[in-house]
């Protein structure tokens, strides 16, 4: 990802990577909405006008229209700034000080059609290697995920139950992102320097749901009025593997191993992720066990429909936990 | 003492027919001028009595050696000829002839090989008199018709007897009987008469005609024992079927529609205006049909039922019942306001995989009368599955109100004489699993239906005719 070489340019950057349809449309627009429903003064703002707009546009699409945003059918790159709240300095003699610089994370994805590094829907006329090594798209992805050390990856488990491709898109980028590390010199210990946020997505869907119940996996955080129920990031991991089990290619648990073979595990966290969550009814404002879908399919030809108000879970946390971590890399100012 | 009297000689034959057991046989030698004759009585199965006879001349019994060469292999040859009874069976002597030497020699044999034979004195050959007794005999084991009853609770036809000729019923008697005949099958509606040893019956005899469907009254005649005629009826003649094939061409159940019956028709009104009016129209032609058959015996309810909505600012229509136990007239009126009205928009599209099937259910459920034993026929038309009453994998929102249809069906499918149809806008093989619950008894898909098919198969009409291998007990006599 490219660095903003203006005054606000970001101090760690993130990239979202993920197989097409896993949601990283939908997680960036649940990412303005949870944003503002917090009260700790962290936002996201476009890095410029094209980048405003598309979060813009798709934000309105999941919170008025009631329905998902489209994904890109062309490869396209944008610019985000997660900015945290400015950090208050105790001046000499116990005096108010001027408030510090706030915390930025610069986050870029590549909204790009499915099939640039998986090996279903490669697109017509590439020219270059198997993996496309060779396609300019996928040199730009690679440039992105070099160039940051931060990286949100999104695990779509009833995408990986129907198509079982998520260790095809994964695989080779990882690759050839290790390939161009070792050449840089900074693979030295045999791991990549990122740190990875693995977001398996869907934890709204009755089956995800389902699988983390049954694995007693589940708890309710006492501040939530709604009592949503959520995985603990430490217990993600499980259920993460738990849902590989049912993959449709049987190579979910690959994914798995080429995490940890080319990541520090204390770089690696996952997150049960929603972005839409849970329903909630307007009267009783508690989640119900009976009635918590929130995706109304739609029929054959229509889009699937959001049902009620948007609870995004474990949508901030995994930036704020990068944030975190790069800061603690290279602290250039603190983030809360 | 010989018995000179021909009256004395019938009494004493008859007495011990009359006491023979089933099992040991009766033995009357007959000694005549010209020789030996024996007849073996004993009773069959039914208890009829039954005769055969082997004679044997002097000159067969002597052999070319002469009567009087060698007597004691003539004595032999004339007691083989008796048959020599078991020791259980019973013995009678019959002297045929006075002053013969030879018949008397071989009387003389016989008296001391039975001692405890009577010996009776005939002027006449006894073969005729022997079949006179035997056709007088009185039954030992009453004669019964087998009939048809139907259980009223269930429509099922069962076998039973109805009794023509008691104990010591003679030669002559006769008995009139009442019975129904239904549709004609190939082999006719057969007559059959059994008797009872036990538990099971034994045929005696079985002769068929092809009866026009109604009421006969039969007049049975007991013409000897093992032979019953019957007049009141066209002619008769053998059925070469035997007792088993006889039974198992009884069918499990009769048509229904014989009886009252009431009509629960719950038709889904929202989706496409055309496929509304489409089940409308099905509805329509179920109701005429069973109106046809059953008339005033008819109670319709009609329910209709539309999508839920999961918007607060779109009220769903709700479970609507335009017509409940009316008659036919009134239901159909009811479905002709439907039918003005078209399809219900509201709640749809907002949740186009399902409808309020389960409540739907619900209403039926509490509506009907749990304690009224007309048989109740609960038609659903529609397409959309029900919904869950909680989330699950099927991704279809639950009921609003948590019904649970499977507990619904479960619920309607025990109650007495309840069945459950529907006509679903798939093929059965394409269709959401729930219908083939919904239509338990019998599925249809709305583009292709067998009206006549589906009601007869719900028990509204009468399907293709039943034929009863016996014929009907009339129980109006």
């Amino acid at each position: 990802m490219q660095s903003e070489p203006s005054r606000g340019r970001p101090d760690h950057n993130i990239s979202m990577w993920g197989a097409p349809g896993s949601g990283k449309t939908t997680l960036l627009a649940a990412l303005f909405i949870a944003l503002t429903r917090r009260n700790d003064d962290w936002k996201i703002v476009g890095s410029d006008p094209a980048s405003s707009d598309y979060l813009i546009e798709r934000t309105n699409a999941l919170s008025r229209g009631k329905v998902f945003p489209e994904a890109s059918m062309a490869l396209e790159r944008y610019h985000w700034t997660l900015i945290g709240p400015a950090p208050q300095k105790t001046g000499l003699w116990g005096r108010k000080a001027k408030p510090g610089p706030p915390a930025r994370i610069g986050l870029g994805m590549f909204d790009a059609p499915g099939g640039l590094f998986g090996t279903g829907r490669r697109p017509a006329g590439g020219v270059g290697a198997p993996d496309g090594a060779g396609d300019p798209r996928r040199q730009e992805l690679l440039d992105s995920l070099e160039q940051s050390r931060g990286i949100v990856f999104l695990f779509d488990p009833i995408r990986e139950f129907t198509f079982g491709d998520a260790f095809d898109h994964m695989h080779a980028p990882l690759a050839r992102l290790a390939e161009r590390m070792l050449a840089s010199g900074e693979f030295t210990d045999g791991k990549l320097p990122h740190h990875i946020a693995v977001c398996v997505t869907k934890f709204d869907d009755p089956r995800v749901l389902e699988t983390a119940e049954k694995r007693r996996l589940l708890t309710v955080d006492l501040d939530d009025p709604y009592r949503l129920p959520r995985v603990a990031s430490e217990d993600a991991r499980e259920l993460f593997h738990e849902l590989c089990q049912v993959s449709a290619s049987g190579n979910a648990d690959m994914v798995l191993n080429a995490l940890d073979q080319y990541f520090h595990p204390d770089r690696i966290r996952f997150f049960a992720t929603s972005s839409i969550g849970f329903y909630v009814d307007r009267r009783t404002k508690r989640f119900d066990w009976d009635d918590f879908q929130n995706m109304v399919p739609g029929e054959a030809d229509e889009d699937s429909r959001i049902r009620g108000q948007l609870h995004p879970i474990n949508v901030v946390e995994p930036m704020l936990w990068l944030g975190q971590r790069l800061a603690a890399i290279r602290p250039s100012t603190e983030i809360s | 003492m010989p018995e000179p009297d021909r009256d004395l000689s019938r009494k004493a034959i008859a007495q011990a027919l009359a006491d023979l057991a089933d099992t040991a046989p009766l033995t009357l030698v007959e000694v005549a001028t010209d020789g030996v004759t024996t007849f073996l009585l004993q009773r069959d199965g039914n208890g009829s009595p039954r005769g055969r006879s082997w004679s044997a001349t002097w000159p067969d019994l002597a052999g070319e050696r002469g009567w009087d060469a060698d007597p004691a292999e003539t004595r032999k040859a004339v007691l083989r000829a008796s048959r020599a009874p078991s020791p259980f069976g019973e013995v009678i002597l019959v002297a045929a002839s006075s002053g013969d030497p030879k018949a008397e020699q071989a009387l003389d044999w016989l008296r001391a090989a039975h001692p405890a034979a009577q010996v009776l004195r005939a002027e006449a050959p006894v073969a005729a008199l022997v079949r006179e007794v035997m056709a007088d005999d009185p039954l030992t084991r009453s004669y019964e018709l087998v009939v048809v009853l139907i259980d009223p609770g269930t429509d099922r036809p069962r076998l039973t007897s109805r009794q023509l000729f008691p104990l010591g019923s003679r030669p002559g008697a006769r008995t009139r009987v009442s019975v129904r005949c239904e549709a004609v099958g190939p082999n006719g509606t057969a007559f059959a008469v059994v008797t009872w040893q036990g538990p099971e019956p034994r045929l005696l005899s079985v002769q068929s005609a092809p009866l026009a469907p109604g009421r006969y009254e039969v007049t049975a005649e007991l013409v000897r024992p093992g032979r019953v005629s019957f007049t009141g009826l066209p002619a008769l003649s053998p059925d070469p079927r035997d007792w088993n094939q006889l039974v198992s061409a009884l069918p499990d159940r009769l048509p229904g529609g014989l009886g009252p019956a009431h009509l629960v028709c719950a038709v889904e009104v929202c989706g496409a205006d055309d496929q509304v009016a489409e089940r409308l129209s099905r509805a329509r032609q179920v109701i005429n049909l069973a109106s046809g058959e059953l008339g005033d015996l008819l109670q319709v309810s009609l329910l209709a039922y539309a999508a839920h909505s999961y918007d607060a600012s779109a009220p769903e229509f709700p479970v609507r019942v335009p017509a409940w136990k009316a008659g036919a007239g009134e239901a159909l009126d009811a479905l002709d306001a439907l039918e003005e009205q078209g399809a219900v928009a509201r709640g749809y599209p907002y949740h186009p995989q399902a409808a309020q099937v389960e409540d739907m259910l619900a209403v039926v459920a509490e509506r009907l009368d749990w304690a009224d034993p007309t048989p109740t026929v609960v038609l659903t038309v529609g397409g959309r599955p029900p919904h869950p009453a909680r989330t699950d994998p099927s991704m279809i929102l639950p009921c609003p109100r948590r019904h649970d249809w499977r507990k619904l069906l479960a619920s309607l499918r025990k109650r007495q004489g309840t069945v459950l149809g529907a006509i679903c806008d798939q093929a059965t093989d394409q269709t959401h699993q729930a219908w083939h619950g919904i239509g338990a008894t019998a599925l249809a898909h709305l583009e292709a239906v067998d009206v006549r098919g589906l009601a007869a198969a719900l028990g509204l009409v009468a399907s293709s005719p039943v034929h009863l291998p016996f014929p009907l007990l009339d129980e109006t006599e």
